[in-house]
């Protein structure tokens, strides 16, 4: 029996067609990720006072992108007042920009499975721009990380899991809660 | 362990001996170059050192075009944009930096000014921005532990704005480096001491950090087993000719080492110390290495035991632990040594830090790129916490 299903899937692996498929299918997944990571920044920061100490020290206007090359999806996000505000789909003139080199290093990170520091430490994002202040994201993207993904996924994603307080799980439910009304306000 | 994913690269020739630097003109001739510009400091230049190179040229059909000696302890774009200017003045072909990190920092910079066509590297800062083919480089390191001269990154100080611009490239390794044991032979014994401890820094963190690999490790162990010989040998008696080369090879060992798998929370507070206190990097790095590798026991008790063998101490079954806190102590007791022999500072107290600026150190410590490489979280309590230990 699997042998027949190994069979199988070699076979459609080497269908003509299927290489380009599959790309479309990791393009589509890192899109779709992205489109929901942007506006988390703008929820987490609404609910989360952790998240606004980090920035407060930010210029006003600092502006970064994430993307994956060399031709994926990208988003770009500003740091506006108290917030970091979601600026939409590709990039608009990003001070600091993090690049993953493929679909392949960018998805497990997008996806939750591995965190971003073992995604520098890897190799696998390039940076342009000052690296202090990508210092200063990569924390503001583990504070959303933990906000963001089931508590499991913490553990494994961020190099120290958060100890939760009744009130962070509280305000977890409201990123929650807010995530895809954000989502989808973005879409229209 | 292997890591779930890692790179290894070093396109350095190397060439190590006592009169390495003889060399340098066959070593141009392969590299298809005929006129180097000489890229150093006024201290390189009044030891002596430039004239050991001048030697190496009169035996050969290759020239010096320039000897560009205003290296300052810190590389800046208006230094930079300068050498650039007199590189094409001179019509010279190849760089050859002969000094510590900041005159290879300042050749690279140039380089990147010269080959990108632009005064303004600012837009070029970050990790492999840089695309174009840079003219070939030659680094002769006058001390032993920076490692500069196997390493691909540069740190220029923008004076305009402020800011230090880091670049990162494959295409700024050197092309050739030369470790010659004349060229370190005349410094000090407390200086030989505090970059000697940056080389053992280097190889240590770079044996406990995340990225640590089977191939690094190999480097790193090399490197800490040169140091464990050769450092206190060579800040005894700076003569001792095979101690410097010794500590030479530690220190480019250790280079190839960290510059593939990086460094962690010691260089993230000594950089710090360096930028609030100017506390010399060596200096920092010695106070801070047993204080950083005690926090990150919690999360890498092996590996950090590991290090005890390869200074000296014997493994007596203990745990994890109970061995890591051994490598600890090991260290602990070398900077004793290298305290009374050369006067080199064990604690922060004594290397010209106030306590009042602790706080400072320990936010700027967060912010750095090296955090990002330890094995552990250090939230900015923690970096606090450590930096009290080290005072
Ligand atoms: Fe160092």
């Amino acid at each position: 029996m699997g042998d027949v299903l190994k069979r199988t899937v070699n076979l459609i692996r080497s269908l003509h067609g299927f290489p380009a498929f599959q790309s479309k299918v990791k393009h589509m997944l890192c899109s779709t990720a992205l489109s929901f990571l942007g506006p988390a920044f703008e929820v987490v920061g609404r609910h989360v006072p952790e998240f606004r100490k980090e920035i407060e020290s930010w210029e006003e206007g600092r502006r970064f992108a994430l993307r994956v090359l060399p031709k994926g999806p990208a988003i770009t996000l500003e740091k506006s007042g108290d917030m970091i505000r979601y600026l939409g789909k590709g990039l608009k003139s990003p001070h600091i920009t993090l690049s993953f080199k493929n679909y392949d290093s960018a998805l497990p990170v997008l996806m939750g499975i591995a965190g971003s520091h073992q995604a520098f430490a890897e190799n696998r994002i390039l940076v342009e721009g000052d690296l202090a202040k990508t210092m200063e994201i990569n924390r503001v993207v583990n504070i959303v990380n933990a906000y963001l993904l089931p508590g499991i996924a913490t553990k494994k994603v961020l190099k120290r899991a958060p100890k939760m307080t009744l009130r962070d799980y509280i305000n977890k439910g409201k990123v929650y809660a807010g995530l895809v009304p954000a989502v989808v306000r973005h879409l229209i | 362990m292997i890591p779930h994913y890692y790179q290894h690269f070093c396109p350095v020739k190397i060439l190590s001996g006592h009169n390495a630097v003889s060399n340098i003109p066959f070593e141009m001739d392969i590299l298809g170059c005929r006129r180097a510009m000489v890229v150093t400091d006024k201290g390189v230049v009044d030891a002596g050192l430039i004239n050991l190179v001048r030697e190496a040229f009169a035996d050969s059909d290759k020239e010096i075009g320039y000897v560009f000696d205003e290296v300052l302890p810190d590389s800046s774009n208006r230094l930079v944009n300068k050498l650039a200017k007199l590189f094409e003045k001179e019509k010279c072909d190849c760089f050859l930096a002969v000094g510590g990190g900041s005159a290879l920092d300042t050749a690279k910079g140039a380089n990147i000014v010269i080959s990108e066509g632009t005064d303004d590297i600012l837009l070029l800062q970050g990790n492999e921005i840089i695309k174009k083919e840079l003219l070939p480089m030659i680094a002769v390191p006058t001390t032993s532990g920076t490692g500069s001269e196997v390493t691909k990154v540069a740190v220029i100080y923008n004076e305009e704005k402020n800011i230090k611009m880091a670049f990162a490239s494959d295409r700024l390794y050197p092309r050739v480096a030369v470790l010659d044991s004349r060229m370190t032979m005349t410094v000090p014994p407390k200086l030989t001491a505090a970059t000697g401890m940056d080389a053992l820094t280097h190889a240590m963190e770079a044996y406990t950090c995340m990225q640590k690999n089977p191939i690094d490790d190999v480097f790193a162990r090399a490197a800490i087993e040169l140091i464990r010989k050769y450092l206190v040998r060579a800040v005894e008696n700076g003569k001792d000719e095979e101690a410097r080369l010794g500590m030479a090879n530690a220190s480019l060992l250790a280079g190839i080492a960290f510059s593939n798998s990086m460094v962690g929370m010691v260089h993230a507070l000594a950089h710090a110390c360096g930028g609030v206190c100017h506390v010399p990097h060596g200096i920092a790095n010695a106070i801070l290495l047993p204080h950083g590798l005690e926090f990150n026991i919690q999360s890498i008790p092996r590996p950090i035991a590991e290090l005890s063998g390869m200074l000296g101490g014997s493994i007596e079954f203990m745990e994890e632990k109970e061995q890591a806190m051994v490598t600890v102590s090991l260290v602990k007791n070398l900077l004793g040594r290298l305290n009374r022999i050369s006067g080199l500072p064990v604690r922060l107290r004594d290397a010209g830090v106030a306590e009042d600026k602790l706080p400072a150190i320990a936010s700027a410590a967060i912010n750095d790129g090296a955090l990002a490489f330890n094995p552990v979280e250090v939230s900015y309590d923690e970096a606090l916490e450590v930096l009290k230990k080290a005072y």
